[in-house]
């Protein structure tokens, strides 16, 4: 039992670590200046977070391959960016 | 109260283990059929409710006693007496209530536990229905029905504990949804490893994307680069980062990682510039601004590229890298601006300001 508890506490600290770490690179933890938030609100954060990277990666991408496409057109370097970008 | 409580919970573990297979499998069935027809469960628990004369929470006890007469027989009819006094006894004081609760499984055995469980949910939740303004207290009784059941601490400590701790598994849960190849590590620890490299990976990505479009096209997405260097700025110049960046190593990881896709860009951007065929200004990079560009424009650019860019470099100390990758990149802005409209610059760049 005793062993178990300790395994559990070093995994424990392990995760703590692990969430400290995830909140420095949640945009809303680093406004908030170290004050440990519940994990329950980190985690949520996490969520939302991911979904709005996934958001701007998503717009990025499709302005970007809009401007790929525009660019063909108006400039004759362009496929010499196209290629270098990729 | 609790005594008296458990007593009769004992008296009821009595019949409720005199019961044989087939009554017990019937009983079962009642239960998840009322557990599915809430509104046949609510039809019985008030009409069986009703010659007792009790308020809306017995409902609740009312149908657990309905099923139970339904398919047990003479035996079972004790019971609705028992349920109301079990009700009555809630009511009075909700802090004891787990520990009669908890005593039931035990005295059933293994036989009826899953019975049990099943009566006491449709119960929970007419419970809810009935009590509309219950406190948070009540909403953590509500859980301890199904929690507690295994002989687990039932202060409200740890009540609250698992609470959090579920509430914590279940957004695990949800994130492991979100992030591609979490679902097949094990563990918390890993799962959090990954969730934040997948997190990292995404912020990397989204710089990359946003260094490519502003390279490709300066003057439509001047706002990201901008964006970009203040967020950087931002983060270079919060208090929190600034011990950070003293730091060497781990914590220094997240600028690095933030700054590796302007170095991965910069090669291409100064090819960028030279397939225009440019000529580049190495030794400063504020004066080609201020010479190629209207002179009405060079303010605006100095101003909003000057303090964005400086501080980063400053505080980084990236020098030589960074130094010539941006030269490059707002040399290949220069010549952007050169063939746009001053004015269209200058509402661009209001727009910034």
């Amino acid at each position: 039992m005793s062993s178990r508890r300790s395994r559990a506490s070093v995994s424990e600290e392990e995760i703590n670590e692990l969430i400290s770490r995830l909140q420095t690179l949640l945009p809303n933890a680093r406004r908030r200046g170290g004050s440990q938030a519940s994990t329950t609100k980190l985690l949520k954060e996490t969520c939302s977070y991911i979904k709005s990277l996934h958001r701007e990666v998503d717009d990025l991408s499709d302005r970007l391959s809009d401007l790929m496409s525009t660019m063909d057109h108006n400039s004759p370097g362009a496929e010499i960016i196209r290629s270098l970008l990729r | 109260m609790a005594r008296c409580q458990q007593g009769t919970m004992e008296s009821l573990c009595q019949g409720l283990l005199d019961l044989d297979d087939d009554k017990f499998g019937a009983m079962c069935s009642a239960f998840g059929y009322l557990q599915e027809w809430p509104d046949l469960t609510a039809m019985c628990g008030a009409s069986l409710a009703a010659p007792g004369g009790v308020a809306p929470p017995v409902t609740g006890d009312g149908n657990e006693s309905s099923s139970c007469s339904g398919s047990g027989g003479g035996g079972f009819r004790k019971r609705r007496p028992d349920a109301y006094l079990d009700a009555k006894g809630d009511g009075n004081d909700t802090s004891k209530r787990p520990k009669g609760k908890q005593q039931q499984p035990c005295g059933l055995g293994e036989i009826a536990a899953p019975g049990k469980g099943k009566q006491e949910k449709p119960k929970g939740g007419t419970k809810k229905k009935a009590e509309a303004a219950s406190t948070a207290a009540g909403e953590k009784t509500d859980y301890i029905h199904v929690r507690a059941r295994r002989g687990q601490a039932t202060d409200s400590h740890s009540l609250a504990e698992r609470v959090r701790r579920e509430r914590i598994s279940e957004r695990m849960r949800y994130l492991q949804e979100l992030v591609p190849g979490c679902s097949k590590v094990t563990g918390k620890a890993g799962m959090l490893d990954e969730i934040i490299n997948y997190v990292q990976s995404l912020q990397k990505q989204v710089e990359f994307l946003s260094m490519k479009i502003a390279v490709s096209n300066p003057v439509v997405s001047f706002d990201i680069v901008e964006d970009l260097f203040g967020r950087q700025l931002k983060q270079a110049c919060s208090p929190g980062a600034l011990p950070a960046m003293a730091l060497p190593g781990g914590q220094l990881e997240p600028s690095c990682l933030q700054m590796s896709p302007m170095q991965q860009v910069h090669p291409s951007a100064a090819a960028c510039s030279n397939g225009f065929g440019l000529d580049m200004v190495v030794s400063n990079m504020y004066q080609p601004a201020g010479a190629s560009c209207p002179v009405s424009a060079a303010t605006p650019v100095t101003a909003a590229a000057g303090p964005s860019i400086e501080p980063c470099l400053n505080v980084n100390g990236a020098a030589a890298a960074w130094d010539i990758g941006s030269q490059n990149l707002f040399s290949g802005f220069d010549a952007q601006f050169q063939s746009v409209e001053s004015d269209c610059l200058l509402d661009n760049l209001k727009m910034e300001m």
